[in-house]
């Protein structure tokens, strides 16, 4: 392997890679001329160690982002939970099993994030007298400012919940290209996120069929449908039909005469990805400032 | 010997097609390679007549595809034969995910063009459609293994453009996975055997495991003896 090559490389896919070395040129020049030759491994090596570095800071901002989501999710579903006869006897097992699935989350990506050499996100107000660890209360405000009273009525428990879910694996699904230089992680973060997808199933189920919602929701995000018009900001693009530059809606499907996807599976088929910046603005009327 | 994922294959590969590799890959080669040796590739020489899936990303996305075409044809049996006591809204749900299924399929089928396998003949004995509990309980196997599938994949995935895609589709798989287990025993959408890891993580499936269940739903014999796998 040519060793330009290996330099180009890190720039190529990780341009911030240089910012903590001299310019690049000059950094080559000392390779051919001043450095001991005995040198050039230690050389090398302090390179690598801050491209790595840099590298993993990116990871560790996506696994606190998704850190932060967990937190805020399992804080709905443990007040969820906790709240009297808000959800029936026969729903709840499926909401203590999300709720105690969310708490090991919190604990894998504390313990990872702590393994790559970062500092874990913590809610606002963490230090509050409420919080019992990784329930912080005092860090949300899931009637997002007056608006829905998610503790008091089944259905806009579960709207709220299925915004968070899907929230959720928007979230990760759009960081997802980041987390391809820790294949580790990368495997382990696309695990989460099929279980998220449990979740999400689950909540979008209980909504067609127990408190019949009224866009009759499936398991799947079809379209960029919404639980209702207010909340169409959490559905923004999930009506894409392109993946890798093909059109699904334009692929086969010989169950139907057009010969062609309908647009709800081509669409439902794949789960979208938001960038950060739109997942901070989504979750923000959830938290207190 | 199977070499087909030593480094210094993977580097000529690289090379002769004109690709940039990875910075995951370069890291894996810079590093010394650990962890690129876990190759469980059987090196038993298989009948000519079996079905070869192709060596590296190709195999990895042939073994997908197979496994989409097994659900397709699973879930188009159901379609045809409900099972007895269906409601109105498992019928449009079972249809739906007929769809989503059809549309990997094709995804895949596209993305692996000229190298995908050609038609295969599936042997969906075991499964007793007209009842619920049988046709649920196959389902979720099917479900679990997509949901399981593609991280598994991604473990050993060479060129990375696949893995946005991919990880889009996982997400999708395991909210069928919940559903259908949900609707065999409600509340159970992530529980079950090898359903989470002991993290609260989807379990991930290796490509010759998932090889071995998807062999019990389909007649063809297949070569996976260059697939890679851990």
């Amino acid at each position: 392997m040519n060793f330009r090559h290996i330099l180009n490389e890190i720039e190529n896919q990780d341009p911030e890679a240089y910012h903590n070395l001299s310019d690049r040129r000059s950094m080559l020049g000392s390779f051919g001329s001043k450095v001991a030759l005995a040198a050039l491994p230690f050389a090398v090596a302090s390179m690598f160690r801050k491209a790595a570095a840099q590298t993993t800071d990116v990871v560790v901002d996506v696994l606190n982002l998704a850190l932060e989501i967990e937190f805020m999710q399992y804080t709905y579903y443990r007040q969820g939970n906790n709240t009297g006869s808000l959800i029936s006897s026969n729903d709840l097992p499926g909401f203590k099993a999300i709720e105690n699935q969310k708490k090991m989350h919190v604990s894998f990506l504390e313990t990872l994030i702590k393994e790559l050499g970062g500092v874990s996100f913590k809610p606002n107000y963490y230090t509050s007298p409420t919080t019992v660890h990784p329930y912080v209360p005092a860090a949300y405000d899931f009637t997002m400012g007056g608006t829905y009273t998610p503790f008091a009525d089944y259905a806009t428990f579960l709207k709220l919940a299925q915004i968070l879910e899907d929230t959720g694996i928007h979230a990760i699904q759009g960081q997802i290209t980041t987390l391809q230089t820790n294949n580790a992680v990368l495997t382990q973060m696309v695990s989460l996120l099929a279980v998220k997808g449990r979740h999400a199933s689950f909540v979008r189920l209980m909504r067609r069929l127990a408190v019949n919602a009224p866009e009759t929701p499936t398991p799947w995000i079809q379209n960029n449908i919404p639980p209702s018009i207010p909340l169409q900001k959490y559905y923004v693009g999930e009506d894409n039909t392109e993946q890798m530059g093909l059109n699904i809606a334009a692929l086969g499907n010989t169950y139907y005469n057009s010969g062609l996807m309908p647009q709800t599976a081509a669409t439902a088929a794949f789960d979208e990805g938001y960038t950060k910046d739109a997942i901070m603005t989504l979750i923000a009327p959830f938290k207190k400032i | 010997m199977n070499t087909n994922n030593t480094p210094e294959t993977l580097q000529v590969q690289g090379e002769e097609a004109g690709f940039n590799p990875s910075r995951r890959r370069f890291f894996q080669l810079a590093g010394g390679v650990a962890g690129l040796g876990m190759l469980a590739a059987s090196c038993r020489r298989t009948p000519a007549s079996d079905t070869w899936l192709g060596k590296g990303d190709v195999a990895l996305l042939n073994y997908l595809y197979i496994l989409k075409q097994v659900t397709v044809a699973f879930y188009t049996q159901a379609v045809a034969t409900p099972y007895y006591d269906i409601t109105a809204s498992e019928v449009e749900l079972q249809l739906d995910i007929r769809d989503q299924e059809v549309a990997h399929r094709e995804f895949l089928k596209t993305l692996l063009g000229k190298d995908a396998v050609k038609t295969i003949t599936m042997e969906l004995s075991a499964v007793t459609f007209a009842d619920k509990s049988s046709f649920l309980s196959h389902a979720a196997t099917l479900e679990d293994l997509s949901a399981s599938a593609y991280a598994g994949v991604m473990k050993l995935l060479s060129d990375q453009s696949y893995i946005v895609s991919f990880s889009k589709m996982a997400s999708v798989d395991a909210r069928h996975a919940g559903y259908v287990r949900d609707i065999l025993n409600h509340n159970s959408f992530s529980s079950g055997m090898n359903v989470l890891d002991s993290k609260g993580l989807n379990w991930m499936t290796s490509p010759s495991v998932g090889m071995a269940t998807l062999s019990n739903y389909i007649e063809t014999r297949f070569d996976i003896s260059n697939l890679p796998t851990f």
